[in-house]
């Protein structure tokens, strides 16, 4: 069936929503390989985002932990995480598109960000989603979309945080959907978004190829956080046809109880959600839990449709790692290394050094999907 | 075909089934019990805290499911509207094999007519009833004019329940002329329609009409509720 990654994904959606779904997947189709859409890309994902974003050794962190760790520094990107990379691309999609308005949903406000940065590039009308509790815990980043002139939303509904952004973004969606496209931020939601946010997040894994292309050697493990799992999914592109390990680390939270933690594969099981069929943290009666993570990014009762996939396929492992083990990486890799890490990724560089030993002596990719000024200023 | 949406135990059975005796008295043709959902994304303010404040005082939709077969309908046809979660939870088929017997059909709002395959391909034999919105295109109406369910369900409004409706407006009698060129399935209005002038209105368009935010609004008060759902026959 069309969109469906083996039993997962989908187009779940009310019916109002079916021909802009429909629109954006043959425009997506068409503009993919257009050359002139890819040239507009590639210019502004050179010039306004700065890609390529490198690949670093970390050696300090190495020496430590008797790991070789590699990072792609997705956090030296324009605005500071991998974000920009699907909202420039999506913003582009909006214009050929003839549309005036984009949405957003957001819960660390990277993506919130992101697509504030594009509609003010692009001069689009703007409105951002964020629950309440995400606004108040992740307060540089609603600073920053105010000041690039979006609509800030603050959402008051459930547990005020990512899923209820996103339904409150459905809402607007269905009923402006005449002049608005809604920039969903990760690998979640309806046919087309899945692939469509992971055909322009690949770009990640396609660079960190190259670069492990011109070292001569590839990494035996390739380890990224996932929240919706977009970074994760982008650096799996470049190495999935190859022997690497893959490593998709959920939050863990506190600990294993219902509401302390967000471990859609871990915890959940299949249901649907916000347009798909996929892994999915709720009850026995079939409502959608809540979570909990310490990074706002991660803090997503679903997953991607495809990483529900890979899991079936045992591609990719997924496993978790608890906030206080995320706390310690992120100030790790800041004493370490200089680098002050998003405590979302912060995820993986963590279940690296809390595995060192299955590690050892490997050479070990890490996705640093986002910087952590938005987290320095909290109390982690 | 008129018909009221209720929230299924809500504020709790008791009251729920007082509701549903005063609709079924007043003489509506169906009713639609609404199974609350955590995440209702087709529905607005009022519906949507109904269900939040009827899950957190414990509502469970399992609890409401098993209620709908000891529910006295008389003489109307019983239609559940609930979100795509709750019956994949429930599990597809079975969900079919135990309510085929009671349900004369399924609304569900984030399944568009294009998914209805995705449940019949399961073995799913409750008929699932088919939207036209303002939205649909010549080749969709088409499509939902052939579907199982018998009615079409027209949302006459861009957006989600609670909002309000023109129903002078002459886009809307032109859709629904549209439709009858294609089917002779009933059409029912939903969305919007609050009041008795609103129902009479509805009726001269389409022939049917369903009533839910407005009715939503007083279910913890069945007195109010069995006046209201009266005035609008
Ligand atoms: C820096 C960073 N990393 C990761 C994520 C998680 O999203 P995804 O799993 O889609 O990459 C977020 C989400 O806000 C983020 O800001």
């Amino acid at each position: 069936m069309k969109g469906f990654f083996g039993d997962f994904g989908g187009m779940f959606v009310p019916e109002t929503l079916v021909p802009a779904l429909e629109q954006l997947e043959r425009e997506f189709n068409m503009l993919k390989d257009d050359p002139e859409f890819k040239k507009d890309l590639a210019r502004y994902s050179t010039t306004y985002i700065g890609r390529p974003s490198p690949v670093y050794y970390a050696s300090r962190m190495s020496e430590e932990y008797g790991v070789e760790i590699y990072l792609k520094r997705e956090d030296l990107n324009h605005t500071g995480s991998h974000k920009i990379n699907n909202t420039i691309a999506q913003a582009l999609l909006t214009r050929y598109m003839g549309k005036k308005r984009i949405i957003a949903e957001t819960g660390a406000g990277q993506h919130g960000v992101a697509t504030a940065t594009v509609a003010a590039l692009f001069g689009l009308d703007c409105t951002v989603y964020m629950g309440a509790v995400d606004a108040a815990r992740q307060k540089p980043n609603v600073d920053r979309m105010k000041l690039l002139g979006a609509k800030l939303e603050l959402v008051h509904d459930g547990s005020k945080t990512l899923k209820d952004a996103t339904n409150a973004a459905m809402r607007d969606w269905v009923k402006n959907v005449e002049d608005t496209h809604y920039i969903i931020g990760s690998v979640i939601g309806p046919h087309p978004f899945p692939e469509m946010v992971a055909h322009f997040q690949s770009v990640i894994g396609r660079e960190a190829r190259a670069s492990f292309k011109e070292m001569g050697f590839l990494p035996d493990a390739v380890v990224a956080c996932v929240g919706g799992g977009s970074n994760a999914i982008g650096i799996f592109k470049g190495f999935l046809d190859t022997s690497c390990e893959l490593y998709g680390i959920e939050a863990g939270g506190l600990s294993d109880n219902e509401g302390d933690h967000a471990m859609a594969i871990g915890k959940g099981r299949a249901g649907i959600l916000h347009g798909c069929v996929t892994y999915l943290v709720q009850t026995a009666d079939g409502q959608v839990a809540d979570v909990h993570s310490i990074a706002a990014g991660l803090d997503y009762p679903g997953i991607g449709p495809e990483h529900s996939y890979l899991h079936g396929t045992g591609r990719v492992t997924y496993d978790k790692v608890r906030d206080e083990d995320a706390v310690f990486a992120f100030r790790e890799l800041a004493r370490r290394e200089g680098i002050v890490p998003a405590v979302e990724s912060s995820h993986a560089i963590a279940y690296v050094l809390k595995n060192k030993d299955k590690f050892k002596g490997r050479k070990v990719l890490i996705n640093l999907s986002g910087r952590g000024d938005k987290d320095s200023e909290r109390d982690i | 075909m008129r018909g009221i949406y209720i929230v299924g135990n809500y504020p709790d059975r008791e009251s729920f089934v007082k509701c549903f005796d005063a609709v079924i008295s007043a003489g509506y043709e169906f009713v639609e019990i609404g199974v609350p959902f955590s995440e209702p994304v087709a529905d607005g303010p009022v519906i949507a805290s109904a269900v939040q404040e009827a899950l957190g005082s414990g509502v469970k939709a399992g609890d409401v499911l098993a209620g709908l077969k000891t529910l006295s309908k008389g003489k109307a046809k019983l239609y559940v509207m609930t979100y795509a979660n709750i019956i994949y939870n429930y599990g597809i088929k079975k969900f079919s094999d135990d309510f085929k017997d009671v349900l004369s059909g399924l609304i569900i709002p984030d399944v568009p007519n294009m998914l209805h395959s995705y449940f019949y391909d399961q073995g799913f034999e409750i008929p699932l009833i088919p939207f036209v919105t303002p939205e649909s295109r010549e080749e969709d109406i088409k499509k939902a004019a052939v579907m199982q369910g018998d009615f079409i369900y027209f949302i006459g409004i861009r957006g989600i329940t609670g909002g309000s409706v023109d129903l002078s407006s002459p886009e809307i009698s032109e859709r629904i002329q549209q439709i009858k060129a294609f089917t002779d399935k009933k059409i029912v209005m939903g969305f919007g329609i609050k009041d008795k002038t609103d129902a009479d209105k509805a009726l001269k368009v389409a022939d049917g009409f369903v009533v839910g935010t407005a009715a939503v609004k007083l279910q913890k008060n069945s007195a109010e509720y069995s006046e209201f759902v009266k005035s609008l026959l």
